[in-house]
């Protein structure tokens, strides 16, 4: 202790007593105590990545709800017609106005046509919309949004700048003037909104894009040699998907509710065909007396609404590795 | 020995998960006398910073906190949150690691300061003003008026570090709080930093609890050193102590696997694994499955904080036998 | 002694753009004229405080950024001038470690996929590469069953375990290691220094250790070069740059460090030097450390020192360095000039 300019701990630490247990740090030591300590962390039984969101997702009591909920509203809308005698554009002028009944489960409307079939028709017609403009919306979104993130300079400079464009856009009366010059049909409704409301998914992608880009493991496959799109598929993907899962449900709903409102609007769907919108306008009329008749499909749309969105939220959870099955 | 300013028993702090409770603190006691500083050091997740907090009670509601904090003659676990508002910022002051995310970015720094005077203080603006420049000054913060009317995005690292300082001081509190105070900050910016701090303790004459990792820092400002480690304090003593008469295996551990900015020392040597889990601990010393000296007895008994000389003290089952050689024991 | 990496006049600048046409105001120069050269199994330190631009400079080196100018040479191949398809071989010369290890490991992908990636991207077999990340796992202190697991299962030190085996993969002459340990507590640290250690003797690999820990640098470099917003200040064999620095910055930074050793440290005379480190976009004219320089004379602010040997191999860019056996503060006092010493 008399040489102060020694290293910091100067005083060589004798063990006194038994020596017998007085280990040393040989590197080899080192390794095997840190496998000890390792494995002591990680002794459960590893499981694949699928399996773990899949328990993750059983887990989420709500996204099951949500799950097994748009599975019986689909089945509902594609199975009841079979059971029922009547087809959704016959009408019978005798039943006008029917309360719900054994024979009209839902009544009927102001023509004699069955409501119980007529929702089920409508049901499918705006699940069919709200499907296919998410599916496209969110790819081509999630494209665009990958790309501006990912290149960035005049690429996301071009794309944000579009994005801002179509965000200003009232997307109603667009919707309006384009049902009004070119029509309505299921596809071309689609097609519209998906030019629409891709710009939402876009923006959230390219903002999580622009975060992952920077990551160290995107620098390390770099490193590695990855070329960009493999960089893109195996490392920025994957790390996006939760967040995807989200947006395409909300998306699923704003469509469904979107396109119901351009029906019950009257620039929708065309009679006699129907979609959740036009039965709710259809019985407008009728919301005092009878307000059954607006409250079914209605209740259809928000149920819907619901549904989806729990199943997002699960969606989310059950695809990021880092949330624990526990729920 | 005077009064102690600060006297923790038997400190316990748990944090409910879903999992169950995280128990980051146990059974952690200790005493801060008047113008001291006493070093806190441990590695992430000992125990130091949560201690820090539980003081302040700047938890959430649903901690779980046992023992008792008594400072100054105040039972701070006893006290109501308005009660416990006029002592924080006043007889307690906290410090940051952080001084980017601890200042706020709308407000200037010297209003923020005044912010600070006035919570406590009934003093007129222009007083309080006043009295903010002449802390900046003090902190070492060059142009300190025109400083003043800044935002703190236009203060570098340095300077706003300075700029919590002084308005930790504001009210020239009994206990200053410093939490990993100059980690942030480059290394000839920490030396800045570490010396205004250390001025403004002397002068104020105010306790310090520092906290930190460095044992560098540890070695240049402290009176009296606490090393804990997995939750608990695992020994305490003079600096001197605990640097060359260590009676504690993870400390000297610690000690050993730092290299050295001075001498050349061709190989390191590493403390094996990791910190054991705070949820489900295992029973027995925490620290003994990383433990060369460890015994059977060490994974089964938790041992006591034994004092080892007035002031010294260690957590171990082995401490007859980690006697200094041709130290001053 | 034939240099296995050869750098010579490194500069990387950044535009810096305002406005909504992004029109380019000015330019930070990240990196600005760097010359090193890296032998065969040598760990060449790079060490400075924030803004010293010094994990540029190593991103430069494998070109994940564009260095603006300069050259870069692995034995006689140009990397900076390498094409698409050079650059991909000379990868596997070349690795990284990077210095987060929560952020350089995809949290999406199994540990065994992380380290086996490399291999993928350069054709190994789906088979071999399972069997060589089982080798390439133990050999970094985990065990092959690991390999199933996520990230965030692991400690920071075993996550930086697995960015070591990661950049062993493809068995690199050069590693660039990035603050590996900077982020890890202090006695997880000299478990991967260690680790470091070892595989540089049983791979034969030159490292380039970027930290900004003096003490760790030290430790782990054969030679060390110091950088200061951008440029090298002094470039020494370990020994002789901790013991005699030349460079005033070289000597102030040394003095900031404090040692884990109170005896020591209270017979120290600290020197504090005044200011912060200036912004890289607007860099002080001539000499960049002369606005916080105690020895700073007009020369300093006109004119840049260029990087010169003073003596077998020291390199130092001041004009007026400090001579072996003379000390910082010796040079202040018969100057008839006063620096702040650290109090305790």
């Amino acid at each position: 202790m008399d040489q102060p300019t020694d290293r910091p701990t100067g005083v060589e630490h004798g063990i006194a007593g038994s020596g017998g247990e007085v280990r040393s740090f040989a590197y080899s030591d080192v390794l095997t105590s840190d496998e000890a300590v390792a494995l002591e962390g990680l002794s459960e039984k590893p499981k694949s990545f699928g399996r773990l969101a899949w328990e993750r997702f059983l887990r989420h009591r709500l996204a099951l709800i949500g799950a097994i909920g748009l599975v019986l509203i689909a089945l509902l809308f594609i199975v009841a017609p079979w059971f029922s005698d009547y087809a959704f554009d016959e009408r019978n002028v005798r039943d006008r106005l029917l309360g719900p009944s054994w024979d009209h489960w839902f009544g009927t409307d102001e023509i004699g046509r069955d409501l119980f079939v007529r929702t089920a028709q409508g049901g499918r017609y705006s699940l069919r919309i709200g499907l296919t403009v998410a599916v496209l919306a969110t790819v081509f979104g999630a494209l665009m949004g990958a790309i501006a993130g990912y290149f960035g300079g005049w690429i996301d400079n071009v794309v944000s700048q579009l994005v801002n464009l179509i965000l200003v856009v009232p997307a109603l009366i667009v919707l309006s003037v384009w049902a009004l010059k070119f029509g309505s049909s299921a596809n071309q409704l689609s097609i519209v909104l998906a030019a629409l409301l891709w710009t939402r998914i876009a923006r959230v992608v390219r903002g999580v894009v622009f975060q992952i880009k920077e990551q160290e493991f995107v620098m390390a496959a770099r490193a590695a040699g990855a070329s960009h799109g493999r960089i893109i598929v195996r490392h920025v993907m994957p790390n996006f998907v939760g967040v995807i899962a989200v947006e395409i449900t909300l998306l699923l709903g704003t469509a469904i509710v979107l396109e119901s409102t351009l029906s019950f609007l009257g620039l929708g769907v065309k009679p006699p065909n129907a979609s959740l919108g036009t039965l709710v306008a259809d019985a407008k009329g009728s919301i005092d007396n009878d307000p059954i008749r607006v409250l079914t499909p209605g209740f259809f749309i928000v149920l819907i609404v619901l549904f989806v969105n729990f199943l997002g939220d699960g969606l989310r959870d059950a695809l990021d590795p880092k949330s624990k099955a526990e729920h | 020995m005077t009064e102690p300013l600060l006297r923790v028993d038997s400190l316990g702090v748990g944090f409910p998960s879903k999992a169950g409770v995280v128990q980051a603190v146990t059974d952690v006691s200790f005493e801060v006398h008047p113008g001291e500083v006493l070093a806190v050091v441990g590695e992430s997740g000992s125990g130091k910073s949560v201690t820090a907090l539980a003081i302040m009670r700047l938890h959430a509601k649903s901690t779980i906190i046992t023992g008792s904090i008594d400072f100054d003659g105040i039972d701070i676990l006893g006290l109501d949150d308005d009660q416990m508002r006029s002592v924080r910022g006043r007889d307690i002051a906290m410090i940051f690691q952080d001084p980017m995310t601890a200042l706020n970015p709308v407000f200037t720094v010297g209003n923020q300061i005044v912010e600070a005077i006035q919570a406590h203080h009934k003093v007129p603006d222009d007083v309080a003003w006043k009295r903010a420049v002449e802390l900046l000054e003090m902190v070492g913060v060059p142009e300190p008026k025109r400083r003043a009317e800044q935002y703190p995005h236009e203060f570098s690292g340095g300077m706003r570090q300075r700029a919590m300082i002084a308005m930790a001081i504001s009210n020239e509190p009994k206990l200053l709080i410093a939490d990993e105070p100059t980690t942030a900050l480059d290394v000839t910016v920490q030396a800045q930093v570490m010396e205004v701090l250390r001025e403004v303790q002397r002068e104020t004459g105010s306790a310090m609890i520092l906290i930190t990792h460095d044992l560098g820092l540890v070695a240049g400002s402290a009176d009296r050193v606490q090393v804990m480690y997995a939750s608990r304090v695992m020994e305490r003593g003079s600096i001197d102590e605990i640097f060359y008469e260590s009676r504690n295996p993870y400390t000297r551990a610690l000690l050993d696997s730092i290299p050295d900015l001075g001498g050349v020392r061709e190989r390191l040597e590493p403390i094996p694994g990791n910190p054991p889990s705070l949820l489900n601990p295992p029973p027995g010393c925490g620290f003994a499955p990383r433990c060369s000296m460890a015994v059977s007895a060490c994974s089964t008994v938790v041992p006591e904080l034994v004092p080892v000389t007035d002031g010294h003290a260690s957590r171990c089952i082995r401490v007859d036998d980690l006697v200094p050689v041709g130290g001053a024991a | 002694m034939t240099a296995l990496l050869r750098v010579d006049n490194l500069v990387k600048e950044y535009p810096i753009r305002a406005g909504v046409f992004r029109r380019q105001i000015g330019t930070v120069q990240a990196v600005s004229d760097v010359s090193f050269e890296l032998g065969h199994q040598e760990t060449l330190g790079v060490v400075g405080e924030s803004g010293c631009g010094k994990t540029t400079l190593g991103r430069s080196l494998l070109r994940l950024i564009e260095p603006t100018s300069g050259t870069v040479m692995y034995e006689d191949q140009d990397v900076t001038a390498a094409s698409k398809k050079e650059m991909r071989s000379l990868r596997r010369n070349m690795q990284m470690v990077f210095q987060d290890p929560y952020a350089s490991l995809n949290p999406r992908l199994p540990i065994r996929d992380i380290v086996a990636e490399p291999m993928r991207i350069h054709g190994v077999s789906k088979k071999e590469a399972g069997e060589r990340v089982g080798d390439l796992l133990r050999r970094v202190g985990l065990l092959p069953e690991h390999g199933n697991r996520y990230p965030h299962e692991f400690s920071g030190g075993q996550r930086q375990r697995i960015g070591i085996a990661r950049s062993l993969a493809l068995r690199p002459k050069v590693i660039v290691l990035d603050e590996p340990v900077s982020a890890l507590d202090v006695s997880i640290q000299a478990q991967v220094l260690n680790l470091l250690d070892d595989i540089q003797h049983e791979f034969q690999l030159s490292f380039i250790f970027i930290a900004h820990d003096l003490a760790v640098v030290r430790h782990a470099s054969d030679r060390i070069a110091v950088m200061y917003l951008g440029r090298v200040a002094e470039l020494a064999d370990r020994d002789a740059l901790y013991e005699q620095p030349a460079h005033p910055y070289t000597h102030s930074l040394l003095s900031a460090v404090p040692i884990a050793d109170p005896r020591r440290e209270r017979a120290r005379k600290r020197i504090l030097l005044q200011g912060d480190v200036p912004s890289p976009a607007n860099p002080p004219s001539g000499c960049r450390f002369h606005t916080r320089c105690p020895l700073a004379q007009d020369r300093c602010v006109a004119e840049t020192p260029e990087l010169r040997d003073v003596g077998s191999g020291h390199q130092v860019a001041c004009h007026f360095p400090i001579a072996p056996g003379e000390t910082l503060l010796d040079r202040v006092g018969a100057m008839g000039r006063t620096v702040e010493i650290a109090s305790t």
